[in-house]
Parts: C-alpha cells; structure tokens; sequence
C-alpha cells in the first residue's frame, strides 16, 4: 500500500463522518425546502383522497365547481355491480338473495344508513365487521377514502358513476393528491413577511452581542486574568466557569429561572430595596435579552477561555520575565506580547462560536420561547418553530427547512468573511525559512 | 392493496372471516394509548382503556376465544406542541401508538396524512353507547362526513370572578348571582371586565397586573375574543379572517395592559403558579376551563368554590359579536398502525370506553362534562353539582373549532401576532396587517379575508 493510499485509508473514517453527519443533514434541509411538506401531506409520499381541502382546490384552482360539490356528496348504491361481487366473495347465497329482494335499487346518504338497513335483514351477518365491510361493497361515492395510487382513484370515480373527461381526470388527480409538491413558495413567503426581518435583525443582535462581549471579549478577560493568578487558584476558577457547559441545558435554565422568575430571587432580594416583583426573564425586550444573551454568553465564555489560557500558556516564559526586567507594566505585556499572539485563537473563537451562535436555540426555547411577544425569536428557533411545534398538529417541514437553509448559506458566507478578514492564508502560508 | 378503506379491502377481510368465521384463537394484542393535555386527575383517559379491555378480554371467552390485550398508557408529555410532535414523528416512523386521545383539530391533517383511520369503519354508530353521545360532539369528531373519531370528554371555557372582589368594588350578592345571565344577554361586556379590574386595583383589592388574569399560553380560548368581538373562524368549510373582529380583540388585550390590568409580561407565566394564584383570590377576574374546578378544589385547596367564584360565558366584546365559550372536546382516534384485526380491537376498546358509567369517572374525577345523555342519570354524574351547573350554564352556548387541514397554520398566526401587540411590540393595527400578510402567503385562497 502506498503511502497515498493509506492517506485516503486514515481519511476515510472522517469522510464518512462528514457525509452522513453533514452533507446529508444540509442536502436533504435543501430538498426539503424547496417542497410544501407538512404533517398533513407526510414524508414518505401520499395519496389520493377526497377530503374537503382538496374539494376546495378543485373548486378554485381547477374551475370545477360542480365537480367538488358532486364528488362530496357520499354515496351507498344497492346495484348488480354490489351483488356481483358478493357472489365472487362467495358470501351465503341467502344474503345474498334477502340483498336482491329487500334492498336492490336503493340509495342510501351514508354508511350509517346502509349499515342500519342490513342489520334489518334477516340473514344478516352477525358482526360490526362485516356488516361495516358489506356496506363498503355497495360504496359509490369517494368521500374521505384514500387511494394509493392514480389508476384506483380513476376506477372509483368510475365505479361511482361519474363521467369525466381527461382534464377533469388530471384536475381531480392533482386536487386530490395528499402527498408533498415542489414549490419555491417557501422562500417567497419568507422574503413577503414583515415579521422574518425581525427575526433576522434579531438573530443579527443576539450573535454579534453575545459573541463580542461574552465569547471573546469575556473570554479574554478571564483568559488573562486567570493567566496572572496562582496556578491552582487559576485551575479552580476555570473550572467554576466550565460548570455551566458541562450542565445539562435543561438544568442550568431551570436555575436561571429560578433566578430571574418574579417569584425567584433576583425579585425576592430586591424586594426588600422596594422593587416590585417581576419576571426578569419575560418582563419587557431589554430584560428578556440581557438574561438570553447571558445565559448563552455564560457557556460560550468558557471556551473561549480554554483556547485563550492555553494559548497564552504557549508563549515563551522568558518574553513576559524580558519584558518586565525592561519595565513593561501588566497592560502592556497584555496590549504588547498577549495580543498579538492570540490572533489565530480569536480567529477560531470568533469563526467557531458565531456559526455555533447562529444556530443554537436550546436555551433561548428553554427561557423565553422567543417571547415576550416573539421579542427574542432568533432565526433557528422560528425554523423550529415552524418546522416541530404546531398547536394544530401540522408541522410545516418544508418551510423550516427553507428557514434552516438560510442558516447554512450565512453560515457560509461568514465562515468565508472570517477568513478574509482574519488573512487565513497568512495562517497556512509555510515558515518563512522553508521558503 | 390498491384502495384503502374501501370496497377491495374489506371485502378481502369479509371474505376472510365468512371462510374462517370466528373459529377460537388465541391472540396477544398491545395498544399503547397517548394521551394529550392531561393531568395527574387525567388518568382515566388511559385507565379507561385498560377497562375496556377487561370487557373486551370476557367477552371474547364468552365467545370461546382466547384474546390478551395489553395496554401501555402515557399521560406525561411537556404540553400540546411536545405530544403533537411525538405523535407526527413517530407515525412518520411508523411507531405510532395505536390509541391517541388528541384536540379534534388533528383530525383534518391528520387524516389527509394517513396517520389515522376512520373510526366508523369499525363501529357500528346506531348500537349503545355510539348513539348516546351528542349529536354534535360526534359531529365535532367527524370531518368531510366520515366519523374519524369518537369524543373522549367534553368541557368548556368559562370566564371567572372572584366574587369577594366583586363585592368589594360594589356588586351586591344578588347582581353577582344575576352575573351569568347578565354575560349571556350581552349587558355586562369585556368593556365592563377592563372598568371593573381597573376598580378594583384603584381600590388595592388586588396587585397591579391581577385585575384581569387570562390563560398564560397559546390556546383554544384566545378564538373566545376573536367571536366575542363578532368573528368567525370559518364559514363553509373555508378559513375566515375578520380585520375587524381581530383587530377589536387584539385592542382590547392591548388596552387590558395600557390599563394595567393585565402585566406586559403575562404570557409565559408558570402554570403552577398561575393555578395557585386565581385559586387564592390573588386576582380579580380571569378565564379557564371547566376542568379548572378539579384543581382549584384539588390540588389548590379551595374549600367552597361555589360561595367564592362565579363562572359565566365569555362576555360580548361589542355589539357584533355576544357572549360565547368554546368547547375543545379530545377525541379517541385510532392510528393506522398493524392490520385491520388491529383497527378493529381498538375501534371496539374505544367504544366500551365510551359507556357511561366508565366515561362518568374520568368526567368527574377531572372536571370534564358529560359526552352523552345518559350520564345524566348516572349518580356520580348528577349528584355532582359543578358537572351539572357547568353543563346547563356553558354547554349550550359552546361553539367548537373548525376542524380544518389549514387551521395550525392559522392558529400560529394569531397566536404570534397577539402575543406582540399583548407586549407592546406592535399595535393592534399592525399586528391584523402582519397577520392578513402571513395568512395571504401562507393560505392563499383557503382563508378568506374580509
């Protein structure tokens, strides 16, 4: 084995990681969002059926009025067609001949009448079942049933006694159709709201604010903070500061709530200064953002202090002792040798932390929901929103994944921004001596 | 198999069973039931079940057939939104439970989606105890005339006041009693809600924000306001949206907090601590549902409900529209999991669930109201005085929501676009004009704007 082919052996775990755990996630969001996919019209493929709904499309769209009225009037018909095939059902020859005597001929609106009418019969069959399955032979109508394909929804319209012409086959193939249908609609609606600039606006704030002040900024202060204390002394404060990423999401929450909650501790405490008890965490915009962005901002400062402190760790012990033998005060240490050396981490933080921001939205679900008044609802959670939560049961797939889509191109497109701006290729560029 | 649910299939099943008949057998069934939107004192929707199943199991050896039914029963979901998705996601996976009890707004996409079966394939719905439900619940259970469902419970929503409160502005004993019929001929309005909550809080009766202290989520009773104000949900089969009902309901939830009657922050507020404070007289007047009074006198400890809160209908908002409450009946619906054998076994444990006596234990132990006629005869039933109040009081008046494919996406809309004028983020002009943009994108021609 060559030393390539080995190469692609040791990649290979890793780009079949990035395929499924990747690629596939962001390929099948893109598929997704350019179709109307919902709970009504499932995943998995669909269905034909007569349902109020899709009357109501053959009305409007297709100009068939008529048509939608006739096909939802329910329809159970004692005929020769019924009869014929009771006897190939090879059902008693009695029943059979009570059905031609009593019942041949008539009409019935529904399966209830029909039904009431065979329980009269003498030789009927002694079960709800087939009673209900005996009805369903005389059904002439094609209300509320689903066809699994085309052809049995043209046999039935056939069956029942309708006439249609080949337009009117395709009008009632195509209003009927349950299943999900490509559209760019998702992304026409999405520009048309006026409540997506919000949103979009929002997320904006909520990344740059939370990722300036607490991710780098916040970092860096404790990053260099700690780098000047004792080393155990510093050890057990970064650990506190690791507390809330290693807390389950759930947990940590909670205990802001507890905090911020009108009946929590924040307004308990400050109770006895005379401050009316309030839900800080959902009293007006400012507060519900000053608790989401520290809730978020609490987690991603630790990281960044992990990468800054060991980052800072790394830079040669005799520059800093250097530097103070020449004068050089804690800030300028800081501003001079710290710095300086720390632009590739903040490139990382920054580049790592803001597509991490932009599409996080546990806590922010977990402590506002995006309220009070969809005050903090940031682009993620409204395509989870859309996408997994509907009080009506009918999730909107294929709008949330429009949604989510957008995530992956400004995710993107920032990833590039970051690097430009930060030089990358400087970076990647060889030591000067081994050019 | 070509065709669902029509003639092929049953008619390979029918056959099937003249070949075989019901010769004896032993079969080995499991249904797991989910229930939404229950409580600790919900448990009977799944209990029930289990019941019905012992009934089932006897009367299957009666026969000479060996049937075991295991029930497995879940109540605990993390509200409507968690217990939808699980649903959906696991029919998608085609690991859904067998047995849902779920909102009748379901029914529409739910469906269309296959997820479910027509109930009335299975049930014969002339036979005890079908044809003893209310004609319109089991309307309320069908959509596009087939029967998808049978009513599990039934309940409304009554508007509430505390009457030591009420006294305490100026009301007299007998105007508090003359409240409820006062409400349902349109004298005593929501303007008369906003003045009285403002009285009262002039007065230091209760805290600024407890005058009026409406539900604290998303929910059918929000649609109340929308008709108070003279709405209408839909007409005809199709979505309708009312600018100016809507905006009217929108204002006066705007006004409610300019007044400070109601906080800024209401919404999102804790249900445990929303039940303790309307059980404990905190606020003045608030709204619910009839299942409240099991945990007012339950878990929240109020001795004498009757001598402390009045209930009424929902107050007219204007002259267009009147006094209303909507009833939010759940429903049994079978899912379209395992075979037709299947179907069928739930079909009939959902029936036998339906009895009156068994449905009469849930109703009281939670609060609900009665799903057919006979429970009134029923001791528990009719010795029960809220169950009884509550049903002649609010239950002919109640109106249901539409069960409709496109009403999610309506009920999203309505919901986002009240919160924000509730919280001061748009006016209530802005919010109708945001709404009607979103609902044009959204549903085009299956709403119509007026």
């Amino acid at each position: 084995m060559t030393s390539r082919q080995l190469g692609f052996l040791f990649l290979a775990p890793a780009t079949a990681f990035i395929i499924v755990l990747f690629l596939a996630p962001v390929l099948l969001t893109a598929v997704f969002a350019f179709t109307n996919m919902s709970t009504a019209t499932g995943i998995t493929g669909g269905a034909w059926q007569v349902n109020p709904g899709a009357m109501r499309r053959l009305a409007l769209e297709h100009e068939e009025p008529q048509l939608a009225e006739a096909l939802q009037v329910q329809v159970f018909a004692v005929d020769e067609l019924g009869l014929e095939r009771l006897i190939q059902e090879g059902q008693p020859e009695a029943l059979i001949r009570e059905i031609d005597a009593e019942l041949l001929g008539q009409s019935f609106a529904s399966r209830r009448e029909i039904a009431r009418a065979l329980r009269a019969l003498e030789n009927r069959p002694r079960s709800t079942r087939e009673i209900n399955a005996l009805a369903s032979t005389f059904e002439r109508s094609l209300v509320g049933n689903r066809y699994e394909s085309e052809q049995a929804l043209f046999d039935a319209i056939a069956i029942s006694g309708f006439d249609l012409n080949a337009d009117q086959e395709q009008a009632v193939a195509e209003a009927t159709w349950t299943g999900w249908n490509w559209t760019t609609e998702n992304f026409q609606r999405m520009v048309s709201l006026p409540d997506n600039r919000t949103i979009l606006l929002n997320t904006v704030f909520y990344v740059f604010t939370t990722l300036i002040i607490f991710n780098t900024f916040f970092a860096l202060v404790l990053a260099i903070t700690t780098h000047y204390m004792p080393e155990r002394a510093a050890g057990v404060f970064r650990s506190m500061w690791l507390l809330p990423r290693v807390l389950p999401p759930v947990l940590y929450v909670l205990m802001w709530k507890w905090l911020a909650w009108d009946t929590g501790f924040l307004s308990s405490l400050l109770g006895y200064f005379g401050v009316a008890p309030r839900n800080w965490m959902l009293h007006d915009a400012p507060s519900a953002w000053t608790v989401v962005i520290m809730i978020n901002g609490v987690i991603g400062a630790s990281m960044g202090m992990l990468i800054f402190a060991s980052a800072i760790k790394a830079i040669p012990q005799p520059i800093f002792y250097a530097s103070e033998v020449d004068g050089a005060s804690r800030w300028q240490q800081i501003r001079h040798i710290i710095l300086p050396q720390l632009k590739w981490p903040i490139l990382f933080i920054t580049t790592y932390q803001s597509l991490s921001l932009l599409t996080s939205f546990q806590e922010i679900l977990l402590a506002t929901d995006g309220g009070p008044g969809g005050a903090t609802e940031v682009w993620a959670l409204h395509a989870y929103h859309t996408a997994l939560s509907n009080y009506a049961g009918n999730l909107s797939y294929g709008y949330g994944a429009a949604l989510a889509l957008v995530l992956v191109v400004i995710g993107v497109i920032l990833s590039l921004a970051y690097l430009f701006f930060f030089d990358f290729k400087t970076l990647v560029r060889p030591p000067r001596i081994e050019r | 198999m070509t065709i669902t649910r029509t003639a092929t299939r049953l008619s390979l099943a029918t056959a099937l069973l003249a070949t075989t008949g019901f010769a004896a057998f032993a079969e080995d069934y499991t249904f797991r039931v989910w229930a939404g939107g229950s409580g600790p004192v919900d448990d009977y929707r799944t209990i029930a079940i289990e019941m019905a199943a012992d009934i089932l199991e006897r009367e299957a050896a009666i026969r000479g057939e060996e049937l075991t039914i295991t029930i497995e029963g879940r109540t605990t979901f993390d509200g409507w939104d968690d217990f939808k998705q699980a649903i959906t996601l696991a029919s998608e996976a085609g690991d859904a439970p067998e047995i849902v009890v779920t909102s009748h707004t379901d029914i529409a996409p739910w469906s269309q989606a296959g997820i479910i079966v027509p109930v009335e394939d299975y049930v014969n719905l002339d036979a005890w105890p079908l044809n003893d439900i209310f004609p319109n619940l089991m309307g309320i259970g069908s959509f596009g005339g087939t029967v998808w469902g049978i009513p599990q419970d039934s309940e409304s929503r009554p508007f509430f006041f505390w009457k030591e409160h009420m006294r305490a502005i100026g009301y007299t004993d007998d105007q508090i009693d003359a409240l409820p019929a006062a409400v349902q001929n349109g004298e005593y309005t929501l303007q008369n809600v906003l003045e009285d909550a403002v009285a009262m809080q002039e007065a230091g009766i209760v805290e600024p924000g407890y005058g009026f202290y409406p539900r604290v989520s998303n929910g059918p009773d929000y649609w109340q306001f929308y008709l108070s104000f003279g709405g209408t949900i839909e007409e005809d089969g199709q979505l309708v949206f009312d600018r100016e009902s809507m905006q009217n309901f929108y204002q006066f939830f705007a006004d409610a907090v300019d007044a400070g009657i109601t906080r800024q922050n209401h919404i999102g507020t804790p249900w445990d601590q929303w039940y303790a404070e309307v059980a404990s007289g905190r606020a003045g007047m608030w709204h619910g549902g009839t299942w409240h009074y099991a945990r007012y006198t339950g878990r929240e400890g109020l001795d004498d409900f009757f001598n402390t809160i009045q209930f009424t209908l929902i107050p007219a908002g204007d002259e267009n529209g009147a006094a209303n409450t909507i009833t939010h009946p759940l429903m049994y619906l079978i899912t379209d999991q395992g075979d037709e054998d299947k179907h069928q076994i739930a079909a009939e444990l959902v029936t036998i669930a339906s009895e009156p006596r068994i449905n009469t234990l849930h109703a009281i132990r939670s609060a609900h109201l009665s799903i057919a006629r006979s429970q009134s005869d029923i001791d528990l039933f009719a010795n029960d005085r809220w169950a009884s109040q509550a049903t002649e009081r609010l239950l002919p008046y109640a109106s249901a929501q539409p069960n409709n494919t496109d009403f999610g996406a309506y009920i999203d809309v309505m919901w986002s676009n009240l919160e924000a004028t509730w919280t001061g983020r748009k006016t209530a002009e802005e919010a109708v004009a945001d709404a009607e943009a979103e609902l044009l994108a959204t549903l085009g021609d299956a709403i119509s704007i007026r």
